[in-house]
């Protein structure tokens, strides 16, 4: 085999480059002509032109194809997630951790509550109607105006000691803190194929917790820590552009001091699932929680 | 002054210069033509490449070399002596070339080509880890993973193309095992048969004829020996060897016998006086392996390919880093994004695909008898664009055969193909049959028994060329010849001698009723001719008169002037009353008589082309390779057998030959005007380089004759300054310089030597000119076929790159992942991208002129702007089609993707809301864009596939080329299809791997775009077939 590449030296290659970049003899820049390129661009240009009309078009269709209203699937949406207020995180999910006489230390969560809060205030709230039947809501017409369907008002005081307006600091002053359990809105989702309304359960970690021997009291709010069903179905945002998530207020009344625990608060309904592995907040969520003294 | 100097004879073996001694009686050193500018001037640089030989042995008289050697010339070494030096000097063979250890080899493919782009990508992965790790103790396991996945991506395919190249290595390790030589050898006073290898210096060895010489001897006894020194000098005549100096110059004188070199005929004794290494041939050959392999074409193509899209990797992946750092992206995500553009740019499994495709090649063309050593030179063969051939046995049959008879005063030609079946001449004639009497007895070859079955042009004859040839004519046009010979017992011989130049046997006869004695004798025409009175005419005794010499003259030079060897042949039936039947004939004294014969016929004899040579150089021509025969025959056979097999066409005209026709000096003939040149070697000597590069570009026909094997480096090196790519044969030692330098060398598989062999890039199996055209053929076809696998995979790069641009840019979800992309690369693409190399010529690849090296690339702008800007395009867009429509028909629309990454990617939010206003968990999300990372995954395959159909032609329509002609490409697209299945299916669970099931429709997203890029690519091609040399099919076609 015979040297076929002949070492250039760097100024070599540099004025080869040099003469690439612009070449006087020939008029060339970059290889090709002035007029050479605006051909080239012209026909690029046309091309990508084309191109993004036939993407264009193809979003159009797809778009067409869709329902405004549902999705066309729920694919990873067959039960929903939990979610929990004040939410706090730290290494690993979700971590409360306070010293009742350290006012500072747990303004920031009460405020994160008051803030969750307002969007439940009975002026935000306005647009929605009050519902008292717990049974589902079912709605195949679009009766409320503007084409839409009705929402059930859920006001913050239906969450009454934890409501944050009787006791603005949620208990946390106490030591018996409030924490607002929210379900995540899927399309269409039924909670239970009966009448039951999904209820909130909160324990401590059953095997972190063997030692304490007592089981965690807990006060639920609306009272029986349910989801009324007549807040479900959702019909997503176009048909309820108001509706806002029924909440589920917990008072935990022996944590006890200076010692980190792990409550879980599941949803118990026949729909929801809270033992998927991977899924850490679907149907339940975990949370630490360390009460200083 | 040179006679001073001649104590110690210098040997220049350098291969540039010739083997040039210094005792020229001019007493200055002759440095002209072409050796001066490099030999005079450059001795001191050359000092390191030149070696001395200081060889006196052959001065020495036999007490002296038994004392220097301390060896007995009766009884040879004992056992224990000659142990004992082996210990010491090393087996009697050739050290293989200086082999790269495997350990380089293996280390070289592991940071070769795109791996250190790829270890690269790894390392940055550990250290984001690292910075993360320091940041927070939790970090996730994902880039230490994925580090690891790149780097064993680049160790497996190191180790994948470190085994195909063992694998190709091996194949020619096991041919040049050849079966281990052994010698005669006396050692403790007995004849011993050793193997040659276990030779040391000082052994008395015993050769004959046909024995290759197994050591450097010096000879000590000899009878009749004669050697050819070929492989060493290049010249094919015989040499004889005595025991006698007659040379100051060891190389000259006759009393040493080279290595490697054969025995014709005769005995010797001889004292081993260099072994191994240390032997003539030895220096030479360790010199040649000693010049380095430079890079063939097609590595250069790939280095040159490598730059370009590591150029792009690397200048995207910095651009796209120093945006993302801009955009106020931390500077650990910026990096992922950095390793997450390099490994979507990087063809990972292209490099493999190469390396296979090239040793399918290797292997076809192994089955048509070209041995590729070095896989790459698969495709130099195809740029090959001159090929210096040797003549005898590459392009002739390498076996002298009777061409033409002139007897009666009429010539006739004889059958000269493969198999001699059809000898048509008129056998009628009385003359005939004395002639075919003359041609059977006066004969001394003979067949060596045992060889009943054997076809008689393949039986081996023991004998010299002309005497074979003659054996093996009368045996296809008589009949058993041995049987004849005992019926017509041979009484006297004078075997044939450069001094007598003809050969003598006087034969009683098998006729009852003729007691007497014939004298047959065959030798030059010219000598027999002197010695005859009559000639036979119709079976009739004619005096030889002015008119029949007049014939004779005519024919000798006709015959000769072919280029063929011419054999006259007489006899004489010696009369009975002289020559009774107890006559003591005495070839000493010469008591018959040698004149007044009868003379009877000529025979020429020829090395004839081989049958399929004629085509093989025509198929060259029209591709525009100039074939240039190298041959150190004389130029009139040389010129006579380019003109049989067409390396100068019937029409062409030498200088010489117009200066004939127009009856004017050489120098006054316009040297343009001549196509055709024969070039004799010792022209070759005084030419200058300029000269010669003058011959080379103004005759398209050349023929070097008379020429050394070192000047066929001359001509190689003369061929590449025209920057054309050289390949040359070669059999010899000599030849193995050239065979280094030529951009190929080709060595002979039957007749070349194991340091030709070594030297060259390919072997030729059968030694057959023909198998090199189609080892042209295969060369060019895979780089068409490469050129279509590498624009097939530098396609996706585009739709695996697009999705951290706009991921980087537009802050959607994540399309696809670094992982899925390796599993394009090395998973779906593979087979497919293999496939292509199975593809048949789109047209005549050997109508076309062979590529220029430097201008006709690999991959030219044409094809990676084609892949990247219009295909690529066209398969991003099709992909993200296929991303938006899972993401839409999910809950998310387009217009809500836009910016939602950094919630998107967010931990903590657990109810992100998408376009319905439903709420996502983190782990729902992350599963939403596994299922987005499948169907951009699936929607690249199912492109690929259109992509690997229109990439079957660059210029044809699909139909034209056949969809289903290539079956291998259907079997691509299955594996692409079933890879992709188990995938999506088989790992579904496995969230590692990030694959999901896909809802059936999903699959067919791209479909549509896999269409429009069939469409579109089509519509290219008409316009290029429609409109040759037009604006779109100098931009268009690659």
């Amino acid at each position: 085999m015979a040297a076929l590449q002949e070492k250039k030296t760097c100024s070599q290659r540099m004025e080869e480059f040099r003469h690439y970049c612009w070449n006087s003899d020939t008029g060339q820049l970059l290889g090709r002509t002035l007029s050479k390129w605006v051909w080239i661009s012209l026909y690029y240009v046309a091309f990508y032109v084309v191109m993004s009309g036939l993407f264009a078009l193809a979003i159009y269709i797809l778009m067409c194809t869709i329902d405004p209203y549902t999705p066309d699937y729920q694919d990873q949406l067959k039960s929903p997630g939990v979610t929990l207020r004040p939410d706090v995180y730290g290494e690993r999910g979700l971590q409360i951790f306070y010293n009742v006489s350290d006012n500072t230390s747990w303004k920031d969560l009460t405020k994160t509550l008051h803030t969750f809060l307002s969007a439940y205030s009975p002026e935000a709230q306005e647009e929605n109607i009050n519902c008292s039947s717990g049974q589902y809501f079912i709605q195949k017409e679009f009766h409320a105006p503007n084409h839409t369907k009705f929402s059930c008002k859920f006001t913050a005081d239906m969450l009454q000691n934890c409501s944050g307006l009787t006791d603005p600091n949620f208990g946390f002053e106490e030591g018996k803190p409030c924490f607002i359990i929210k379900m995540n809105r899927i399309v269409n989702f039924l909670p239970s194929n009966n009448n039951t309304a999904p209820r909130v359960d909160c324990t401590f970690l059953e095997k972190n917790h063997k030692d304490l021997g007592e089981p965690l009291e807990v006060d639920y709010y609306p009272s029986n820590g349910t989801f009324s069903l007549h807040y479900f179905p959702y019909y997503g945002k176009k048909a309820q552009p108001h509706y806002s998530n029924p909440l589920v207020a917990v008072k935990f009344l022996n944590i006890p001091k200076n010692k980190e625990v792990i409550i879980v608060c599941k949803i118990i309904a026949e729909n929801v699932s809270f033992d998927n592995p991977h899924d850490p907040y679907e149907g339940k969520v975990e949370f630490k929680l360390r009460i200083q003294k | 002054m040179g006679k001073k100097k001649s104590e110690v004879y210098s040997i220049e073996v350098n291969g540039i210069k010739d083997i040039e001694t210094t005792n020229e009686e001019d007493g200055k050193e002759k440095c002209k033509g072409l050796k001066n500018h490099l030999g005079c001037e450059k001795k001191p640089q050359k000092e390191e490449l030149k070696k001395e030989l200081d060889l006196v042995d052959h001065k020495l008289n036999s007490k002296e070399l038994e004392d220097k050697y301390g060896t007995n010339i009766i009884r040879g070494l004992t056992s224990t002596k000659a142990a004992e030096i082996l210990a010491q000097d090393g087996p009697n063979a050739l050290s293989p070339p200086k082999q790269t250890s495997e350990i380089i080899k293996f280390l070289k493919q592991m940071v070769g080509g795109f791996s250190i782009l790829l270890w690269a990508g790894a390392v940055l992965c550990w250290i984001a880890y690292g910075i993360q790790l320091s940041q927070d103790k939790s970090a996730s396991m994902n880039n230490v993973f994925l580090g690891v996945v790149l780097a064993l991506v680049v160790i497996l395919t190191g180790i994948f193309a470190y085994y195909q190249e063992a694998k190709s290595t091996n194949i020619i390790a096991s041919f040049s095992k050849m079966i281990p030589r052994q010698a005669l050898v006396i050692r403790d006073g007995e004849k011993k048969e050793i193997p040659a290898e276990q030779l040391v210096v000082g052994d008395i060895v015993e050769i004959k004829g046909g024995d290759q010489i197994p050591a450097d001897i010096r000879i000590l006894t000899s009878h009749g020996c004669k050697v050819d020194n070929s492989s060493l000098t290049g010249e094919s005549d015989p040499q004889s060897r005595s025991c006698d100096f007659t040379h100051e110059n060891p190389l000259e004188t006759k009393n040493i016998g080279f290595y490697s070199t054969t025995c014709l005929e005769g005995t010797a004794t001889g004292m081993v006086i260099n072994t191994g290494d240390r032997t003539i041939i030895g220096r030479i050959a360790s010199l040649a392996s000693g010049v380095g392999n430079e890079k063939t074409p097609i590595a250069i193509e790939i280095e040159h390919f490598v730059h370009i899209v590591a150029g792009v990797a690397v200048s995207l992946g910095v651009i796209f880093f120093i945006i993302a750092v801009s955009m106020k992206y931390p500077v650990l995500e910026s990096i992922i994004f950095l390793i997450g553009i390099i490994v979507a740019n990087v063809p990972e499994g292209l490099l493999a695909a190469v390396t296979v495709s090239l040793s399918l090649t290797a292997k076809r063309m192994a089955k048509k008898n070209c041995l590729v050593k070095n896989l790459e030179a698969v495709e130099t063969l195809g740029s090959t664009s001159i090929i210096c051939s040797d003549k005898t046995g590459t392009l002739t049959q390498n076996r002298m055969t009777v061409a033409h008879l002139w007897f009666d005063n009429q010539v006739y030609q004889a059958d000269t193909s493969e198999d001699q079946k059809d000898q048509l001449f008129d056998q009628s004639s009385a003359t005939w049959a004395s002639l075919s009497k003359i041609v059977t007895l006066c004969n001394r070859a003979e067949f060596r028994p045992g060889q009943e079955s054997v076809p008689i042009m393949k039986k081996i004859v023991m004998g010299d060329a002309s005497e074979t040839a003659l054996l093996k004519f009368s045996e296809v046009t008589m009949g058993d010849v041995m049987e004849r010979r005992k019926r017509n017992r041979k009484v006297a011989e004078i075997p044939f001698n450069s001094t007598n130049k003809f050969q003598l046997s006087i034969h009683e006869t098998d006729d009852p009723n003729n007691k007497r004695f014939l004298l047959v004798m065959k030798g030059a025409p010219e000598r027999i001719l002197e010695k005859c009175s009559t000639i036979m005419i119709n079976g009739r005794e004619q005096p030889l008169d002015e008119s029949n010499a007049e014939a004779f003259q005519t024919a000798y030079m006709e015959l000769g002037g072919l280029g063929e060897r011419v054999l006259g042949f007489c006899h004489l039936y010696l009369p009975e009353d002289e020559f009774p039947d107890t006559y003591p004939f005495d070839v000493e004294a010469m008591n018959f008589p040698t004149s007044n014969l009868c003379f009877v016929g000529l025979l020429s004899l020829i090395d004839p082309p081989r049958s399929t040579v004629p085509d093989a150089v025509a198929k060259c021509r029209s591709a525009g390779i100039k074939v240039i025969m190298v041959t150190g025959d004389h130029p009139i056979t040389a010129k006579a057998i380019a003109k049989s097999v067409g390396i100068i066409s019937a029409n062409s005209e030498t200088v010489e030959d117009i200066a004939k026709r127009l009856k004017v000096p050489v120098e006054q003939v316009n040297k343009r005007e001549a196509k055709a040149a024969v070039v004799n070697g010792m022209e070759l000597k005084e030419m200058s380089p300029e000269e010669l590069d003058e011959v080379l570009i103004n005759h398209t026909e050349i023929v070097f004759a008379r020429t050394s094997p070192q000047q066929k480096l001359i001509i190689v090196e003369g061929c590449q300054r025209q920057d054309a790519v050289v390949a040359v044969t070669g059999d010899g030692v000599n030849d193995s310089p050239a065979l280094k330098k030529a951009d190929i060398g080709i060595a002979m598989g039957i007749a070349g030597s194991d340091a030709a062999k070594n030297a060259a890039d390919m072997v030729l199996l059968d030694d057959n000119f023909a198998s090199i055209v189609t080892g042209v053929e295969e060369g060019r076809l895979i780089f068409d076929n490469l050129k279509k696998t590498i624009a097939f995979t530098l396609t996706k790069n585009i739709a695996e790159l697009c999705p951290f641009l706009i991921f980087i840019i537009a802050g959607v979800p994540l399309p696809i992942g670094t992982i899925t992309i390796l599993f394009i690369d090395l998973g779906t693409d593979i087979i497919p991208s293999i496939a292509l190399a199975y593809e048949k010529a789109e047209s005549d690849i050997m109508n076309r002129k062979p590529r220029h090296k430097k201008k006709d690339r690999l991959v030219n702008q044409q094809l990676a702007l084609y892949s990247y800007l219009h295909i690529g395009m066209l398969q991003s867009l099709g992909a993200f089609l296929a991303y938006f429509t899972v993401y839409a028909e999910q809950g998310f629309r387009p217009a809500q993707l836009i910016f939602l990454r950094s919630e998107w990617e967010d931990d903590n939010i657990n109810d992100l809301e998408d376009s319905y206003g439903q709420e996502w968990t983190r782990y729902q999300r992350n599963y939403l864009e596994w299922i987005g990372y499948t169907a951009f995954f699936v929607a690249i395959m199912v492109q690929q596939i259109a992509d690997l159909i229109i990439r079957k032609t660059r210029k044809n329509s699909i139909f034209q080329q056949g969809l289903f002609r290539n079956k291998v490409i259907w079997i691509g697209i299955i594996s692409q299809i079933i890879i992709a299945l188990i995938l999506s299916f088989g790992f579904g669970s496995v969230p590692i791997l990030n694959f999901t099931r896909l809802r059936v429709q999903y699959w067919f997203v791209a479909v549509p775009y896999a269409i429009v890029i069939w469409l579109y690519d089509e519509f290219r091609k008409l316009l290029i077939r429609r409109y040759p040399g037009s604006w779109w099919d100098k931009n268009m076609y690659y």
